[in-house]
């Protein structure tokens, strides 16, 4: 078969369109054409009169695929299978088998594949959001299904190593050591005293005190148990201690599998902004937008896109030109604003210490004023995520950034805020908890923590997240029902200027995003201390999507500033690791240093949390100890180290070669067209002057 | 569900999935989607290939693509006889490319294809002009469509010829991630 180089052959015409066509009209036929690259292989460059040699070797896999993929009329596609199919009989038996393997492989993957979609969560309720709001919104979507099948996966994890032994071996199974120390330590009394006033289980059930603290919801409730039989035995506190640590590497590789996934996509199509205009005109419009309000919608959104890009180019044309003086007044005011915020936010972390101490200090009232002082951190860390924002949004205008450069630098405050703010809270608990860090005076000096405030302390410390867990749900309900639903109301029935200025709700994408990364931070950190959060963050999380579901369909209208769909969700994928992060450190020192609460849990009897796992090493056996005291040596890590070195070196090298021979492809590229330019030129005037001879 | 279907033949069923990406059940599906569109004139029984053409005012009312103010670029570019008729195969060749499993080349060949207005091969400025005009509902002035057209032809022209080929256009379309999600048709 005869094939011609890749270059010359950019443009090939099958004869066969014209006959078939049966149009002398050039125009309005469908000149289909071979593009010059079709997939990674070669275009079947389809010569009747040859056998296909080459086709064979390819398997069967090589016809079908490559006639789906050809951008030939139907027609002529069934032609050309026809001819394919008579051709068959040419090869051997063995050949034939192996193709029909192959087919009867793909067909069965594509089955599969069907399968499991009809598995996938909501997939038709994300893609009528993508539809009629756009990629932003939907991502948004996405992470939270993202979230969901996480937190749900991690529960079936604590489930079935911590959850369901513990419900098994209650009864069963021995004290690991017997607990010694002082009468006033192992003091530990959650159930309330007399006669309770019904609406008390109700206040229980929101602040997870009552009946619901002495549960399986909360550390406390986990006994220290080992059970064994004959060649069974089962180790609860260790269980419990290492089910927590490998549920935080767990999430971690989920969520590098998935950034790996989305940033493939972003490396690979380079993070400038050079191709954005022609991204847009050619791949912006969305094929699948449903509706003449959507469509419109669409429209408006790439004008206003178009017009911010060519206003940030006019922008940067005019910072070049800015005199020396105009540059120094707008970077004192830069610098003076960005001060601003941080006191803001100061004042906002400030606030959330002093409520954190009132609250804990008076945490023995009763009543809904009881309550409302159990939740006033919350209420505090609430407030300032929904003021703070907002001002920092405004101040972010006086400095007049590029409008791309604002979204971010607000992003970040927000996420800054509001991550913190929850550390401030952690520290604040951690202090009240150790006496400041100095566990030997006052309080602590008796137990090494604070037992006359914190009985159970790993239990004050869960409940604490769940209310931040439950308090996050409530007002994100309250704000959708007394906010979001009265607007649209007004809006859409009162029409006069007031209204229309303020119009309807917008879905603004970060800041959604910003609560989600929060709730499961809260998870995170909590999740040592009561078992159960993740199930209540799947409960919650869900009912989350279809509230926001309702609410983006009958109160909101699309934004105008949208986010790139692909580099958002790397950018949400970033700031969970952010709080990941927390949730370790948070993690890493209750095990380690925090003595654990003599009354309660698994880890009564134990200086600390960890020291469970030098106990239970001594009992392997020796094989095994030698073998995991070589791994942890330095004979075994450091040239472990020094190979993932040299393969991360090899990986970076290898990476920028690529991006250099895409530089150098181009390069030539360019370089070709001028030449082809050249040539035609020289054959102009060659033509030309053998006219004038003539 | 079995083979109880007497619309098409069992060749034809599948040359059909052979020649496009979809399944058995989908291929069904749509002709039932074709029919709806003008029921008198498509026949129940394709077994003897029947030569019926949807004219394009009824392609276009779909709800798929009444409001893409790219139909009739769509439907030129896919029926055979380059107005907007359709057949029953065009008709699956165009869901099928538009479909979530057409690979970016097969996409990317014909969407240079609707956006090239003239049918010159090449996507001139006034392609350019037409299809930012399309895009953004003729709101754009006449400075900002020049100044946008101007820029794609900056960004994408690796030739420099000042307009872009179809090479031109599928180096672009392969450092656009989007792409593959947007031109996508659901049905």
């Amino acid at each position: 078969m005869a094939r011609s180089p890749q270059r010359q052959s950019s443009r090939e015409e099958y004869d066969y369109t014209e006959e078939y066509g049966s149009h002398s009209d050039q125009q309005s036929l469908r000149l289909r054409r071979v593009p010059s690259r079709v997939s990674n292989q070669n275009p079947p460059q389809f010569d009747w009169s040859s056998p296909h040699e080459e086709e064979d070797e390819e398997g069967s896999s090589g016809p079908p695929r490559d006639l789906r993929a050809t951008p030939l009329p139907m027609a002529l596609k069934r032609a050309m299978r026809q001819i394919q199919q008579m051709r068959v009989p040419v090869v051997s038996s063995r050949e034939s088998w192996k193709r029909k393997k192959a087919k009867s492989l793909r067909k069965l993957k594509e089955s599969g594949r069907g399968f499991l979609s009809f598995f996938s969560l909501w997939s038709k309720t994300l893609q009528k959001i993508g539809g009629n709001f756009g990629g932003g919104v939907q991502s948004y979507f996405l992470f939270l299904r993202f979230l969901v099948v996480l937190n749900f996966v991690s529960f079936l994890l604590i489930a079935g190593f911590v959850l369901i032994p513990s419900i098994v071996f209650r009864s069963v199974g021995s004290k690991l050591i017997n607990s010694t120390g002082p009468e006033a330590c192992m003091e530990y009394d959650p159930n309330p005293q007399g006669l309770v006033v019904f609406y008390n289980y109700f206040l229980d059930l929101l602040s997870g005190t009552g009946f619901m603290e002495y549960s399986y919801l909360f550390y406390g409730y986990y006994n220290n148990t080992m059970v064994e039989d004959v060649n069974f035995s089962y180790n609860i506190p260790l269980a419990y201690l290492l089910t927590a640590v490998f549920y935080f590497i767990f999430c971690l590789i989920c969520i590098i599998v998935r950034m790996g996934t989305a940033a493939r996509v972003v490396v690979a199509t380079g993070v400038s902004t050079v191709g954005n205009y022609s991204m847009i005109a050619f791949t912006s419009w969305d094929y699948g937008c449903l509706g003449d309000r959507a469509t419109k919608l669409k429209q408006k959104n790439i004008h206003y896109g178009l017009q911010v890009d060519l206003e940030e180019e006019s922008m940067k044309k005019r910072a070049a030109t800015l005199t020396l003086l105009q540059k120094i007044v707008l970077y004192s005011l830069r610098v003076s604003m960005c001060v601003l915020s941080l006191g803001l936010i100061i004042a906002a972390f400030f606030g959330i210490f002093k409520a954190t101490e009132f609250s804990q200090k008076n945490s023995l009232q009763g009543g809904i004023l009881g309550l409302f002082f159990e939740y006033l951190p919350s209420i505090v860390i609430t407030a300032g995520n929904f003021v703070v924002p907002l001002l920092c949004d405004q101040i972010a205008l006086i400095e007049r950034y590029a409008p791309s450069n604002t979204v971010i630098v607000a992003l970040l405050r927000s996420v800054f805020l509001r991550l913190v703010s929850l550390g401030v809270l952690l520290f604040t608990l951690w202090g009240q908890i150790t006496c400041d860090g100095a566990e030997n005076t006052g309080d602590c000096k008796l137990c090494q923590y604070n037992h006359l405030i914190y009985q159970c302390w790993e239990t004050r410390v869960g409940q604490e997240m769940y209310k931040l867990t439950l308090f996050d749900f409530l007002i994100n309900i309250a704000v959708l029902i007394l906010v979001e639903f009265p607007r649209r109301m007004v809006v859409d029935n009162w029409s006069n200027k007031l209204t229309q200025w303020v119009g309807r709700q917008e879905f603004v994408v970060s800041a959604n995003v910003l609560g989600l990364v929060y709730g499961q931070t809260v998870v995170w950190t909590g999740a040592l201390f009561c078992p159960l959060l993740p199930l209540i963050n799947t409960l919650k999380f869900i009912l989350l999507f279809y509230f926001k579901k309702i609410t983006l369909f009958y109160n909101c209208r699309p934004a105008l500033k949208t986010f790139r769909s692909t580099t958002s969700t790397f950018f949400f994928l970033v700031v969970l690791l952010f709080g990941w992060g927390l949730g370790t450190v948070v993690i890493i020192y209750s095990v380690a240093e925090i003595r654990p609460s003599m009354g309660c849990g698994p880890f009564s009897v134990f200086p600390s949390m960890w020291s469970i796992v030098p106990m239970s090493f001594q009992k392997l056996s020796i094989t095994s100890q030698e073998f995991l005291f070589f791994i942890g040596s330095q004979s075994f890590s450091i040239p472990l180290f020094a190979l993932s070195c040299v393969v991360m070196c090899y990986f970076v090298a290898l990476a920028s070669v690529y991006g250099k021979s895409v530089a150098l492809l181009r390069a030539q590229l360019k370089l070709e067209g001028r030449d082809k330019q050249f040539l035609v030129k020289q054959i102009e005037m060659l033509s030309q002057s053998q006219h004038i001879l003539n | 569900m079995g083979n109880k279907q007497t619309i098409f033949t069992a060749q034809q069923l599948d040359a059909y999935q052979d020649c496009t990406y979809f399944t058995r059940k989908e291929i069904l599906r749509l002709f039932d989607r074709y029919r709806d569109l003008a029921p008198q004139l498509v026949p129940l029984d394709y077994t003897c290939q029947p030569d019926v053409k949807l004219p394009y005012e009824l392609i276009g009312s779909m709800p798929e693509l009444k409001d893409n103010p790219f139909r009739q670029r769509i439907a030129e570019v896919f029926s055979e006889d380059g107005e907007g008729n359709m057949t029953l195969e065009d008709f699956l060749d165009m869901f099928s490319v538009l479909s979530e499993m057409a690979p970016r080349d097969l996409k990317a060949y014909y969407a240079f294809k609707i956006y090239d207005f003239n049918n010159d091969d090449f996507l001139c400025k006034s392609d350019l002009e037409k299809t930012l005009n399309k895009l953004t509902r003729n709101e754009l002035t006449e400075d900002e469509v020049r100044m946008v057209c101007e820029k794609v032809i900056d960004e994408a022209d690796l030739d420099n010829d000042g307009r872009l080929s179809l090479e031109d256009f599928q180096h672009m379309i392969v450092r656009a991630p989007d792409f593959l999600s947007t031109f996508h048709i659901r049905i």
